[in-house]
C-alpha cells in the first residue's frame, strides 16, 4: 500500500512537484518565520548574553534593554557591588539613537562604557580595539560594511563626532546595531550623574539568583536580575510585539498547506477512483484504501517539511550577505512545531478522501 | 462432482413501493470446478447485477449464494473482502490494472493484500505473468502495454490467489479478434486445466465457443440455457441438443456438427481424444 501510495504521488511529475512544493512553501512560511524570530531574538539579546556579566542591575521595574529607559545612582553601583559573591560592578550608560554619517543615519542602540572597568564594552573585536579612549567609538562591522566605513572614519552619535577604532562581529540585528562610545563622553553628552545599568560579575562559586535576591533584598530602588533572567525578559518584549503577527503568518502557512494537501489528495483521489473502486472490488478493505491515502499525504508532507528546512537553511546562509543583522535559526521547538502542524494538516486533508473512499461502491467496476 | 457455487432463488429488487425495480429474479444456478459458464443477454437484462452479487459486492434481496463453505447471503459486509480476496478473481472489461503500478505490482499487489508478503507475492507474481508470456513486461506500466497484454495481466491479476472462481466481465469486448480469441482459450484453459470455473458475461458471441453452459438473462431471468459441447474433430462448439451428430465412445457421449466429423471420429477416436488446446501453466 506504502509502494501505491508513493507511486500515486508521483506518477505525474507535474503534480508531484505542485504538490510537494505547495506544501513545501507553506511550512517554508511557517519554518522561516520562526527562524527569522528565533534568529533576531538570538542577535537581540547578543550584546546581554556576549558581554559577559552574570547579573545586570537596573531601574526598580525595568527588567530589560528594548525601549526601555533605566536610571539608578553611584550609590547604587556601590551598594550592589558590595553585595557577597560580587566580583567587580560595570557601569553602562545606554540609549537608543542613531549613527550618522555621508548623510544616512542608523539606528543604533548607544552603549557609554569604561574601558577600565571589566565589563561594558564588546568582549572582542574583529578590527581595532576595545581600549576606547573619549572621541572614539566602536560600531559593527555589518554597519561599517553597508555605510563603507572603517577604521579612522568619522561618524556622528548623539550629535557629536567619533572616530571609530574597533568593529565587533554579530552585534546588529534585524531592529538595529549597538554602538559604543566612551562613558565618558555619554555622560558628557547626556549631563547628571545617573547610570543605566550595573553589571555584575559574581565569584564562580557564587549562585547569581541568590546574590540578585540578596541585592533586590538590600535596595528596593534597584531590580537585579541573572543574566539568563534578562535575557529572557528582553526575548519576551519581542514575542510580545511580534505574537500577532506571528500568530497571522503561523495560521497562514497552516491554512495555505491544509489547502494544498487537501485538495493535492482529493484530486488525486478524485482521478484513482475507478482504480480505488476496483482495489475495492478486488478485495481490499476500506483501511487498506485509507492506507494510501494517509501515506500519500505523509509522504507529501515529509517531502515538504525536508524541501522546507533545506530552503530555510539556504535561506539563512543567503539572508545575511543581502540584509545584514537578518539571521535565521532553525530551533529545535521551532521544528517540532511545523512537524506538528504538518502531521495535523495530513490527517485532516485525509479526511475527505477517506469518506469519499469509505463510500466508494466496489461493484461500480462492473458499471464503467 | 460437487458444486463450487451455489445460487438459490436469487432476487435483487432497487427501490421499493411503486418505484421497485425487479432487476434480478429468482435466478438458481449451479457451477461445477472446471466448468465454462457464460451468461449472455440484452442490455438492461440485469447481467451486472447478477455479476455483481455472484462476486460479493451486491447482497440479493432474496436468496442465498454459497461458495465452498461460505454463505455470502449470510456474511457480515465486513467479511466479504476476504472472501472476495481468497475465492473469486475478477477480470473486468477495461482490464482495471492500477496505472501507476507495473505489471509485476499489479499483480502481486492482490496477493499482498491477503497477507502474503511483498518478497513472496513477488516471486509469485513473477511466475505467473512469466508463464502467460508477460515474462518481458514484468516492469513495465499499463500504458506500454497491447490490450491483449494487459488483459493477461489482469488474468494473472486474478489468478494470483488460486481462487476457486473467475468471474469475467465482458472479457473480449476491449480486444481485437486476434486477442479476443488468444483471451478466450486462455480462460477456457484455466478452467480446465487448473480446475477454476469461469463464470463469463458477455455479448460477444464468439465466446460460445469455449463455454460449457449457455443462459440467456432476459428481464433479470433467464430464459434459455444451453449445453455446449466441441466437435472433437473440427473443434467447432455445438449445442448439445440440437447438434447434427452425435455418438458414444466408453460411456461418454459426444456431439459434432457434422455427420462427416462423427464418421471420421469413429474410424479412430483415440486420434481425436487429446486436448487440442495448448498446455497451460500449473501452480
Amino acid at each position: 500500500m506504502l509502494q501505491l501510495a508513493w507511486r500515486n504521488l508521483s506518477q505525474s511529475r507535474t503534480q508531484f512537484i505542485l504538490g510537494v512544493g505547495g506544501v513545501a512553501l507553506a511550512l517554508l512560511l511557517m519554518l522561516a518565520l520562526d527562524a527569522l524570530m528565533a534568529g533576531s531574538e538570538k542577535d537581540l539579546v547578543a550584546y546581554i548574553e556576549g558581554v559577559g556579566a552574570d547579573i545586570f542591575v537596573s531601574q526598580e521595574g525595568v527588567k530589560n534593554m528594548h525601549m526601555a529607559s533605566s536610571a539608578i545612582t553611584y550609590r547604587d553601583l556601590a551598594l550592589a557591588s558590595h553585595a557577597e559573591g560580587v566580583i567587580s560592578a560595570s557601569p553602562v550608560l545606554y540609549t537608543t539613537g542613531v549613527v550618522k554619517t555621508n548623510g544616512a543615519s542608523v539606528l543604533s542602540y548607544i552603549i557609554g562604557y569604561d574601558p577600565n572597568e571589566p565589563l561594558g564594552g564588546p568582549q572582542t573585536v574583529v578590527a581595532g580595539t576595545t581600549n576606547l579612549q573619549p572621541g572614539e567609538a566602536i560600531i559593527d562591522e555589518a554597519v561599517a560594511r553597508s555605510q563603507d566605513l572603517s577604521l579612522g572614519d568619522e561618524v556622528e552619535i548623539m550629535g557629536q563626532d567619533f572616530t571609530i577604532v574597533g568593529l565587533t562581529r554579530g552585534l546588529t540585528n534585524i531592529v538595529n546595531s549597538i554602538s559604543f562610545i566612551h562613558l565618558q563622553d555619554f555622560q558628557a553628552l547626556r549631563g547628571g550623574e545617573a547610570i543605566s545599568y550595573a553589571l555584575l560579575d559574581v565569584a564562580p562559586d557564587a549562585n547569581p539568583a541568590q546574590v540578585a535576591a540578596a541585592i533586590n533584598a538590600r535596595n528596593p530602588d534597584v531590580l537585579a536580575l541573572p543574566t539568563t533572567d534578562f535575557s529572557r525578559e528582553e526575548k519576551q518584549i519581542i514575542r510580545d510585539m511580534s505574537v500577532e503577527l506571528l500568530n497571522i503568518m503561523n495560521l497562514s502557512g497552516f491554512l495555505i498547506g491544509l489547502a494544498v494537501t487537501a485538495l493535492t489528495l482529493y484530486t488525486s483521489t478524485l482521478r484513482k477512483r475507478q482504480e480505488y473502486g476496483v482495489l475495492k472490488a478486488i478485495g481490499a478493505k476500506n483501511r487498506n484504501l485509507y492506507t494510501v491515502v494517509m501515506a500519500q499525504a505523509a509522504l507529501s508532507l515529509a517531502l515538504g517539511f525536508v524541501a522546507a528546512i533545506i530552503l530555510v537553511w539556504l535561506l539563512g546562509q543567503l539572508l545575511p550577505l543581502a540584509v545584514p543583522g537578518m539571521g535565521l535559526t532553525l530551533t529545535q521547538t521551532g521544528v517540532t512545531r511545523v512537524l506538528i502542524s504538518a502531521l495535523i494538516i495530513g490527517v485532516i486533508a485525509a479526511l475527505t478522501p477517506a469518506w469519499q473512499l469509505s463510500r466508494l461502491d466496489p461493484a461500480q467496476v462492473f458499471r464503467s | 462432482m460437487e458444486p463450487i457455487m451455489q445460487v438459490e432463488h436469487v432476487t435483487r429488487r432497487f427501490g421499493d413501493g411503486e418505484t421497485e425495480v425487479v432487476a434480478v429474479r429468482d435466478i438458481s444456478l449451479e457451477v461445477t470446478t472446471g466448468e465454462v459458464i457464460l451468461i449472455m443477454g440484452p442490455s438492461g437484462s440485469g447481467k451486472t447485477t447478477l455479476l455483481s452479487m455472484l462476486g460479493g459486492l451486491l447482497q440479493p434481496s432474496d436468496g442465498r449464494i454459497r461458495i465452498g463453505d461460505d454463505e455470502l447471503t449470510e456474511l457480515d459486509e465486513s467479511r466479504l473482502p476476504d472472501v472476495r480476496l481468497q475465492h473469486i478473481g475478477f477480470i473486468f472489461q477495461d482490464f482495471n490494472l492500477l496505472s501507476a503500478l507495473t505489471c509485476l505490482d499489479n499483480v502481486a499487489l492482490v496477493a499482498q493484500l491477503s497477507g502474503i508478503s511483498r518478497k513472496e507475492a513477488r516471486r509469485r507474481a513473477k511466475e505467473l505473468l512469466e508463464q502467460l508470456g508477460l515474462g518481458h513486461r514484468l516492469n513495465f506500466l499499463p500504458e506500454k502495454l497491447s490490450g491483449g497484454e494487459k488483459q493477461r495481466v489482469a488474468i494473472a491479476r486474478a489468478l494470483i490467489n488460486q481462487p476457486d472462481i473467475i468471474l469475467a466481465d465482458e472479457p473480449t469486448a476491449n480486444l481485437d479478434s486476434h486477442h479476443g480469441h488468444e483471451t478466450m482459450r486462455l480462460l477456457r484453459r484455466i478452467a480446465k486445466e487448473e480446475n477454476r470455473s469461469v463464470i463469463i458475461v458477455s455479448h460477444d458471441q464468439r465466446i460460445k465457443d469455449i463455454a460449457d453452459r449457455i443462459f440467456w438473462l432476459e428481464d433479470g431471468e433467464f430464459k434459455n440455457v444451453v449445453e455446449m459441447a466441441l466437435d472433437p474433430v473440427c473443434g467447432m462448439s455445438v449445442d448439445k441438443v440440437s447438434a447434427p451428430a452425435e455418438a458414444e465412445v466408453d460411456g461418454r457421449t459426444y456431439y459434432f456438427c457434422a455427420n462427416g466429423c462423427r464418421d471420421e471420429f469413429l474410424e479412430a477416436p483415440e486420434k481425436f481424444l487429446v486436448d487440442k488446446l495448448p498446455p497451460v501453466h500449473k501452480n
